[in-house]
């Protein structure tokens, strides 16, 4: 019984994600550290999974300004980053609350899923 | 007003299956591919109906806005892609190859060109689309979907996404993953869309 509602639990999270297809545990993660009197943010891919390049990782900041995850370090068909691409975000912040978004791709089912998730 | 979307929306054995789903069944042997492609969300026979009718209203590579209804009588291959998709673009060579194949014994193909992000990643961009329809020799129609209207009808999750409709408006496969000339699954393909022009 405890098995069948967990799994219809999973099930609706998986019916109703968005299109993340992803359980909470792999979501995306966003790293804070200061950076001068800024805070720079570092977008976390899931384990598994790769971050799309060709579009890059938003931030939608609650106040409505949007950020753009970017890194100099790329797959050789520019396609992926190969190390968490980062975004600066003005002033110090401790908190950081908005929609992330962000194109992944796990490398051997060969197609491309959108994450969105509320921080 | 756009039709209910018919029995499309995946059941629940086929969502647990996408999250199980691995490696898929490019590198299967022969013997093993057809059972494995049962089970394989990616390449499964899906559940057919007749095709939803979509109303995408900006097209590119097309004089008018396509129908489903005057394209009855032909074999419809629908390719969902964005082009900021890397596994997207690196199928449109087989989809190409397909179209030049095809087109004359009765294929369409049919890309709806389905953004990921808000319009501030230039996705929804026409300009920006007809540039990676010539960089890429894509010379078939090609719908905007920037309210993924067309994806949501037929359920789709994944990009790029397929679904292969045949003469009488039907839907007969569906499938979603990269594809390379002459592999697995573009053979795959292949005989299914041969299939439906034998019909």
């Amino acid at each position: 019984m405890r098995r069948t509602l967990v799994a219809a639990l999973a099930a609706g999270a998986l019916a109703l994600g968005c299109r993340s297809d992803l359980p909470p545990s792999d979501a995306l993660r966003l790293d804070t550290a200061p950076a001068g009197g800024d805070t720079r943010l570092t977008l976390i891919a899931p384990p598994g999974f790769k971050l799309n390049a060709r579009v890059k990782p938003a931030l939608e900041l609650s106040e409505g300004t949007v950020l753009r995850f970017d890194s100099p370090y790329l797959t050789p068909d520019s396609a992926y980053f190969t190390r968490p691409p980062t975004a600066l975000l003005a002033g110090s912040a401790r908190r950081v609350r908005g929609t992330l978004r962000a194109s992944i791709c796990q490398p051997d089912e060969l197609v491309c899923r959108s994450v969105t998730q509320e921080i | 007003m756009l039709p209910e979307a018919p029995v499309l929306r995946p059941s629940l054995p086929i969502l647990f299956a996408l999250g199980a789903a691995g490696a898929g069944t490019l590198a299967l042997d022969s013997a093993s591919r057809a059972q494995a492609q049962s089970r394989n969300p990616l390449t499964a026979e899906r559940e057919t109906g007749p095709a939803p009718s979509w109303r995408n209203a900006s097209w590119l590579n097309a004089d008018h806005p396509l129908t489903l209804e005057e394209l009855r009588g032909r074999v419809v291959l629908l390719n969902f892609w964005v082009f900021t998709c890397y596994n997207c673009t690196n199928t449109v060579p087989s989809l190409v190859d397909f179209d030049r194949k095809y087109r004359d014994q009765g294929l369409t193909l049919i890309g709806i060109h389905t953004p990921e992000f808000p319009p501030y990643a230039g996705e929804h961009d026409k300009g920006n689309v007809e540039r990676a329809l010539r960089q890429y020799g894509i010379e078939y129609p090609n719908a905007q979907d920037n309210d993924s209207r067309t994806w949501n009808l037929y359920g789709i999750r994944f990009w790029p996404s397929f679904v292969l409709i045949d003469r009488r408006g039907n839907i007969r496969y569906q499938g979603a993953g990269e594809f390379h000339l002459n592999d697995g699954n573009y053979r795959l393909w292949e005989r299914r869309i041969q299939e439906l022009l034998a019909e």
